[in-house]
């Protein structure tokens, strides 16, 4: 019999960014601030459930990255019951989260970033969205919605479905890859790789003409982190976590996702539903640290695959020790389209992925499993307590827009103190500062996927907290 | 040739919505239902939103119907003729069909007839069953998707 669930109130959930900029006595930006006034409650409404209903819960967090939620929870459960998963099993988890990587990143260089490069932050909202790069460049925005058709196409190939793909489980996955998916996933390759030509092509000319913005998009020194494989090589789905400094110096390596409450901790403020984890032997707000494209190829020495590696040779030159400018974040993004285009294609070869030994059966061997894995926008951790039923006695989740939150305030004010003078809101900043949280590629709502033009409030706060100036917009 | 490539439908019938919340579920179910008649010319293609890579199989298609519960509608099924939009905001993981054929008009060349085919819907809550209005227009929308099959609109 279904159950009904009603939840109060509805009236928390909120379609804008908010955004509050701090002004010192002399007129300055002191500070800023990114408020999510989106209220999740999955944590909450969780408990109770078997931990085996949580890789189908999860993945309904979002409509963007359902795949990335339900790998990590599926981890969280291997956890529980202290297995490993079959070799075929963890292929085919990586192949779903590579095509996940495609289509995310696809998504956010194509239709919502590509417009700003094309046709400048200074056009008007109405034209600098998808429609107006058809009108500037149709190849261009057809190869990128087919890109990302080629990633949602291996989703669905693997779990049947481009949304919410019943299919990762704790101990495995339900499905192999037929001979069938894998002619379809092949017959893509060659266009997949002209378009990230394509893109890289475009990439190229948008930093050269966007030097400025490269040097105060969020360009400031912290740390990064992400998971890598032991010798070093960029990860999405296994491996240890790496966090390394804006030297590019490595200070922690090798670290158990088990025990990450030893290293993160997560501060809460009053002012935004978004929690902002902090690296912990540094404290708050010192340990901020970035997740996503720009930190896992900041901490990782190569890429694995012959193409991408000779992109982050190119990328690593752009940085003295790691990359730090968030305006780079895009660059990145491309690197990894490529590197996942490379390992889809050599996975392709792999006669694993046909395997029928795909689930890990146990029961619950552990009291509390964590799931880590890399989302598109970084790490995502599904840390789970559960009774010996395995009812789920407490969820904490950490992902990847919360961990950016603490630079994407600090984006805020650097491009809000090159904009901002007196009590004015100038219209230009608002478009760039409308972009610097875009280079984070933030998960939130609809809200900031919006294509061409966010919905934004913005308001300017005096010394002794009065409202000096605001605009919404959207 | 991938599988949405591939799609040169006669006709298109796209079911939409969430099958987790009550009667906007209803868009899949009816599609599901035509696509089990294997009806000749006809595809079937179930999402829970409308999204920007669907303009690809669209512009293939002959025609086009979009199946959705409604809220806004009036009290019956009732088909609407869509035409595509001048412009419009596009969102990344969810597009209105007026929106989705002006993408198939300006990105893949063509912008097929289409219409939206709506089921009035009162009950959207977090279950997976059909108010008996809604069990009512299911029925009805199936019947009336396989009715335009045997119209001389298909011809």
């Amino acid at each position: 019999m279904s159950k009904r669930i009603i939840i109060d109130p509805v009236t928390r959930i909120e379609g804008h960014a908010k955004v509050s900029i701090f002004m010192d006595d002399a007129g300055n930006v002191s500070d800023a601030e990114f408020h999510v006034v989106e209220f999740r409650g999955f944590e909450k409404f969780c408990e109770g459930r078997p931990y085996t209903e949580m890789p189908g819960i999860t993945q309904r967090i979002c409509g963007i990255c359902p795949v990335s939620h339900t790998l990590a929870s599926a981890k969280a459960g291997d956890a529980l019951m202290a297995v490993n998963i079959p070799p075929a099993a963890d292929k085919l988890r990586r192949l779903m989260n590579l095509g996940q990587m495609i289509q995310s990143h696809a998504l956010s260089f194509f239709h919502l970033s590509a417009p700003d490069f094309l046709l400048g932050w200074d056009t008007a909202p109405a034209q600098r969205n998808v429609f107006g790069l058809i009108a500037a460049n149709k190849d261009l925005a057809r190869a990128g919605i087919r890109l990302r058709q080629f990633g949602q196409e291996i989703i669905e190939i693997l779990g049947d479905k481009k949304i919410h793909p019943a299919w990762a489980v704790p101990g495995g996955v339900r499905t192999a890859l037929s001979e069938e998916g894998r002619a379809k996933i092949r017959a893509w390759l060659p266009e997949a790789y002209a378009t990230t030509k394509v893109a890289f092509d475009l990439w190229k000319k948008t930093m050269e003409k966007h030097q400025r913005e490269i040097q105060i998009f969020g360009n400031f020194p912290s740390l990064f982190m992400g998971l890598v494989a032991a010798d070093g090589t960029w990860e999405h789905h296994g491996g240890k976590l790496r966090f390394s400094d804006s030297s590019g110096s490595i200070i922690a390596d090798q670290l158990d996702a088990q025990n990450y409450l030893d290293y993160i901790g997560e501060s809460v403020q009053g002012t935004s539903y978004l929690k902002s984890p902090y690296y912990k032997p540094l404290g708050f707000p010192a340990g901020m640290y970035r997740v996503g494209p720009l930190a896992r190829l900041n901490i990782c020495q190569h890429m694995g695959v012959p193409k991408a590696d000779a992109e982050l040779k190119k990328f690593k030159k752009l940085g003295h020790g790691a990359v730090t400018s968030s305006f780079l974040y895009h660059y990145a993004r491309l690197i990894e389209i490529l590197a996942s285009i490379e390992y889809v294609e050599r996975y392709l070869d792999d006669p694993d992925l046909s395997s029928e030994d795909l689930r890990a059966d146990a029961g619950i061997n552990s009291l509390r499993g964590v799931g880590v894995s890399e989302a598109p926008r970084g790490t995502l951790f599904h840390d789970y307590t559960v009774d010996r039923n395995g009812l789920l006695q407490k969820v904490n989740l950490i992902v990847a827009t919360g961990q950016n939150n603490l630079a994407m305030n600090q984006t805020v004010a650097q491009i809000a103190r090159h904009y901002v003078r007196g009590n004015t809101i100038p219209e230009p900043m608002l478009n760039r500062v409308e972009h610097g949280i875009r280079c984070y590629d933030p998960c939130l709502s609809c809200s900031t996927h919006a294509v061409g033009q966010m919905p934004l409030h913005i308001r300017l706060i005096a010394p002794d907290g009065k409202v000096l100036n605001e605009i919404a917009r959207g | 040739m991938n599988r949405e490539a591939s799609i040169k439908a006669e006709l298109l019938v796209i079911g939409y919505g969430n099958t987790l919340r009550g009667d906007d579920g209803v868009g899949p179910r009816v599609a599901e239902a035509v696509g089990n008649l294997r009806l000749p010319g006809v595809h079937t293609l179930i999402c829970a939103l409308l999204t920007p890579e669907l303009a690809d199989p669209i512009s293939r298609a002959g025609k086009v119907i979009f199946v959705d519960a409604a809220v806004d509608a009036p009290e019956e099924v009732q088909w609407r003729r869509l035409q595509p939009n001048k412009s419009s905001q596009l969102m990344a993981h969810a597009a209105d069909p007026h929106t989705l054929l002006a993408l198939a008009r300006d990105v893949f060349g063509r912008a097929p007839e289409a219409w939206w085919l709506t089921i009035p819907a009162v009950d959207l809550g977090f279950h997976e069953e059909f108010s008996p209005k809604v069990q009512r227009g299911f029925v009805e929308a199936v019947e009336k998707i396989q009715a335009f099959c045997r119209s001389p609109q298909m011809n």
